[in-house]
């Protein structure tokens, strides 16, 4: 693949079910992509059912958050968002491990310690140990990235949003979530800053449209200040099909939905869809004359019919 | 003279009170005169101050059966001499100042962490760092409009136990204590040309008005967890005394990030100020904890946009994290660049392998206490624990030491008491004075001193059973 920029349309549509009616619901969604490197986002809407104006700002991490809170009684809340995000494929750098003493005092610090979601315990700490004994180089981090996959099985349901690293390791399966967690504990063992990132994963090959979940990967800081893309769950360098969304230090930190919400309802159950399709150059014209973005998903809707 | 007279009768090991030849110290020799001359009133003036108590109904303390119990209180007054008072002014204003510093700097460009001076590892594991309010800037930049530092007076000198900025109480039993004292023992305030403290509502209330969005016609609530909170009769005082509305976090409504409280008719009316006695991670369910029912959901972000003033700040817990406070006096060096004027207690970094093994070895004149906790809960003297629960603590420092300080044990200062049965006894005591920061500090002259529940124990928290005290700084 050369440097040439690959162009989606990203439709990524949630639903929430509550069990009951909702007088009164107070959401964060981080929905909207939040670029870096190669990657631009060249258009973006959000839109809710009950409608609602969202109010946007910007995360301690640096992720657009957008604020919408509902005042209508409901029982269904629905978030459509429509996108079209720019990459291309980003440069597979090796990077520079730090030294102890600037790291303690530099602010990517934060990405080094423990997090919610991310505890540093001995089973990582030893894992990584079996994997690449005492090196903590680059390609030991690189090297772990590719291994998680074939040392444990992907298997969707087989945990939950909530799931631990030791659950992970005691189940031997799980999905990017999970992967993602684990990779970042290990690597924040050997002392490299590393931060989870969420996002989508485009079609790649002949393939023009991917349906399916949101994704999410890694991302690893160098000495020089430079952060690369790793994904465990294919096992390597991200590319041009890595979509970036929010970063944060675990799962905690970017999840797309939070919120809370008064009535009678006990619970909410989310259905989340995503649909990415890569844009030919005569959609992107459109695009760029400025057209919307949903003329796009009309277009594939007559196609699909 | 009183030496004469009272050598027999004041306790042994009342260091606080009393000279190692019997003698009182200076400050106190009016006082013990009188108190020595009398001591057969004492148990009525105690009485008397505990009906004063119940007839105000001052409780302190989770309630019972619906009663919450009367605040545990002995009838003679600890007492600071000007120059002594001086001396911690000074030392408590630079402290306070730093540590306001401090937070604001955590929330903007971390100057301190970058330079080295506290170390970056502790405030980014820390509780009290909430990374949702960083870059903001509240009004005047004041973040720890009340703190209530901590101190002890070991071998003669007041050192600092620990710094509460987050949602420091106390003072309304202070006021208490000496509003039932000048009740009951006029002819001691005749004696003794003791500073009043009654100023300290005003001033409080002067701080909340200049942060508020309309200085001019500020409304203030008073945010309180509720009447199951142990220092709710505190925020009752104080509001009432301010002017204030009490108010619980269902009472607020947050609209186009403004900020409203409902009233028992239903009217609403807009808040320009929250003076919030409620811990920021539970001020709003939306951005912090969830389960949080003594919020509001919508409160930071109306703070944020400045909409509404919040004292003290959220996110003041960075600065109280007992994790942080060994470094205190390096804070009061790279802000102020002064000397600090009060020491700290020698305290130990679990984290660090050399301080654990130091801290191990010596177990038997170390207190380890929990970072985050507060209320004196779960707090250990090497000294008085048996080998099995020395192995236990050890473990459980090993296990999270980031959650655990060791400080060395101190003996604190022992002031004169009253025992139940009308004779004296010397108990361990200690002083939370509160500051107040505006464009300066301002300080009540004096504070809460809280006293042990025995002569043996060395833990003086309110909620582990202790007692208060009136505390007097004298004028001259």
């Amino acid at each position: 693949m050369g440097t040439e920029s690959l162009t989606y349309a990203v439709w990524h549509h949630t639903t929430l079910r509550y069990t009951d009616s909702v007088a009164l619901s107070f959401n964060e969604v981080r929905m909207r992509p939040r670029d870096r490197g190669s990657q631009s986002t060249l258009a973006f809407s959000l839109l809710t059912n009950p409608a609602a104006v969202p109010r946007s700002r910007i995360d301690y991490f640096g992720n657009y958050v957008h604020r919408v809170d509902v005042t209508t009684p409901h029982d269904v809340l629905e978030f459509v968002v429509e996108a079209v995000v720019e990459n291309s494929e980003p440069r597979r750098r090796r990077l520079p491990h730090w030294s102890d003493e600037v790291l303690a005092a530099d602010p990517r610090l934060e990405y080094v310690l423990p997090s919610p979601r991310v505890p540093l315990a001995e089973a990582t700490r030893s894992l990584w140990q079996e994997w690449n004994g005492n090196d903590r180089s680059f390609d030991a981090v690189l090297a772990t990235a590719e291994r998680i996959p074939k040392e444990l099985r992907y298997v969707s349901g087989a945990t939950t949003v909530e799931s631990s690293i030791d659950d992970l390791l005691a189940g031997g399966a799980g999905v990017c979530q999970d992967f993602t967690h684990l990779f970042l504990a290990m690597v924040r063992g050997a002392g490299w800053p590393a931060r989870y990132v969420s996002g989508y994963l485009g079609p790649t090959g002949d393939r023009t449209v991917i349906e399916g979940q949101s994704h999410a990967w890694a991302e690893v800081c160098g000495a020089d200040g430079r952060w690369v893309g790793l994904d465990p769950t294919h096992g390597g360098f991200t590319g041009a099909h890595h979509l970036r969304l929010a970063a944060g230090r675990d799962y905690r930190d970017v999840a797309p939905h939070r919120g809370l919400f008064y009535g009678r309802a006990d619970g909410a159950r989310p259905d989340v869809l995503v649909r990415i399709r890569r844009m030919s150059n005569q959609q992107m014209e459109t695009v760029q004359r400025g057209a919307a973005v949903h003329w796009q998903q009309q277009q594939q809707q007559q196609e699909e019919a | 003279m009183a030496k004469s007279q009272g050598s027999s009768l004041l306790p042994q090991g009342a260091d606080e009170c009393v000279r190692r030849d019997g003698s009182a110290r200076l400050p106190y020799v009016d006082l013990l005169a009188a108190v020595t001359r009398m001591h057969r009133q004492l148990p009525a003036i105690s009485r008397g101050a505990q009906e004063a108590f119940a007839a105000r109904n001052v409780t302190f303390g989770v309630p019972q059966d619906g009663v919450a119990p009367i605040f545990p209180f002995d009838p003679i007054p600890r007492v600071i001499s000007a120059n002594e008072w001086r001396t911690l002014h000074r030392g408590l204003s630079q402290r306070a100042m730093a540590l306001n510093s401090f937070v604001s700097d955590c929330y903007g460009a971390q100057r301190a962490l970058r330079d080295g001076v506290v170390p970056a590892r502790l405030v980014y594991s820390s509780t009290g760092y909430l990374r949702d309010i960083v870059g903001v800037r509240p009004p005047r930049a004041t973040w720890c409009h009340v703190a209530g530092i901590d101190v002890v007076r070991v071998q003669g000198t007041f050192c600092v136990l620990e710094d509460n900025v987050r949602v420091p109480s106390g003072v309304a039993y202070a006021l208490e204590a000496r509003r039932a004292m000048e009740k009951v023992a006029p002819d001691w305030f005749a004696s003794n040309a003791v500073r009043r403290i009654d100023e300290y509502t005003t001033r409080l209330r002067r701080i909340l008005q200049r942060i508020a969005p309309r200085p001019w016609e500020a409304a203030i609530a008073l945010l309180t967890p509720g009447s199951y909170n142990a220092a709710y009769y505190e925020h009752k005082l104080l509001a009432e005394e301010m002017g204030a509305t009490l108010v619980e976090g269902n009472d607020l409504i947050v609209s186009e990030d403004e900020v409203y409280r409902r009233d028992a008719e239903g009217g609403i009316h807009r808040v320009d100020v929250i003076y919030s006695r409620v811990n920021s991670d539970w001020l709003d369910p939306l951005v912090f904890r969830s389960e949080s029912m003594l919020g509001a959901p919508g409160i930071i972000e109306a703070w944020r946009r400045g909409n509404v003033a919040i004292a003290n700040a959220p996110g003041t817990g960075v600065a109280d994290d007992k994790a942080i406070y060994p470094y205190v006096p390096a804070m009061i060096r790279y802000y102020l660049g002064e000397e600090p004027l009060i020491r700290n207690v020698p305290t130990f970094d679990l984290s660090d392998h050399v301080q654990r093994d130091h801290v191990v070895t010596h177990l038997d004149r170390m207190v380890l206490k929990p970072v985050d906790a507060s209320g004196g809960y779960d707090i250990h003297f090497g000294r008085l624990s048996s080998s099995a629960e020395r192995a236990e603590l050890i473990a459980r420092i090993d296990l999270a030491p980031r959650q655990w300080l060791a400080q060395e044990e101190v003996e604190l200062s022992r002031a004169v008491c009253l025992r139940s049965d009308g004779g004296l006894e010397p108990r361990a005591v200690d002083l939370r004075p509160f500051v107040l920061l505006d464009e300066r500090p301002w300080i009540s002259p004096g504070g809460l001193t809280r006293v042990a529940a025995n002569p043996k124990t060395l833990v003086v928290n309110s909620s582990q059973g202790g007692g208060s005290k009136d505390t007097w700084v004298l004028s001259r």
